[in-house]
């Protein structure tokens, strides 16, 4: 499985905003359930205009959904 | 493992692409082989490529049905992109292999034909391959 740099926390907000399910919040944010799917399970890193979409979605600032993880070990303190 | 609605329709194009040509091929290559396009080699030709599209419009309405199609988003033509690159250059490739070797060798047209067609066919599934490895592993 190849793994993206980029972390998110779609799962837990999806946990705050009532259970939303993926297939809604594939429709609010206009691409299908399996884009979500390997969104959240960091399979795809998605194009700045979906990930802006997606913390619309949610209500909040990009970078409480996403964060970039440095593949460089030293970067990451 | 559960199969989105594209997935399906890959795995189904793929299926009925190595049936139909593989038997196509099979009996094309392995028969009689007449050096122009005759009346019999055009038939078997289109019988293939009109199994082919009956094949799939069944199919596709079956898993229709069955299955929420949803439109294509950025990543299926992400995916789409890798899979139209990798076809393309081993299209590129076989067809020079080809041209190379009616040149050197000399072919008839009834063979150049097939050969260029099992070109086509062989890009088919390295493009329809490329998509499903993209859709299991990510991109």
């Amino acid at each position: 499985m190849a793994k993206t740099l980029i972390r998110n926390n779609i799962r837990k907000l999806r946990f705050h905003c009532s259970e939303m399910t993926q297939q809604q919040l594939s429709e609010k944010v206009g691409v299908t359930r399996q884009t979500i799917v390997a969104i959240e399970g960091e399979k795809y890193s998605p194009s700045l205009e979906v990930a802006f979409r997606i913390a619309r979605a949610f209500g909040v600032p990009l970078e409480e959904v996403f964060r970039y993880e440095s593949a460089d070990p030293e970067a990451r303190e | 493992m559960n199969l989105s609605y594209r997935e399906k329709s890959i795995w189904g194009s793929l299926a009925t692409t190595l049936v139909v040509y593989g038997y196509y091929f099979a009996t094309i290559f392995s028969g009689e082989r007449p050096s122009q396009i005759n009346r019999m080699a055009l038939a078997r030709l289109m019988s293939a490529v009109f199994v082919i599209v009956v094949i799939e419009v069944v199919y596709h309405v079956v898993i229709a049905l069955t299955s929420r199609e949803e439109p294509k988003d950025e990543r299926d033509i992400l995916i789409e992109g890798k899979a139209y690159r990798n076809a393309y250059f081993l299209l590129v490739a076989d067809l020079f292999m080809l041209m190379g070797t009616v040149v050197l060798i000399g072919l008839t047209p009834f063979l150049t034909v097939n050969l260029m067609l099992f070109s086509v066919v062989v890009s088919e599934i390295v493009s329809s391959l490329t998509q499903l490895f993209y859709y299991r592993r990510g991109i």
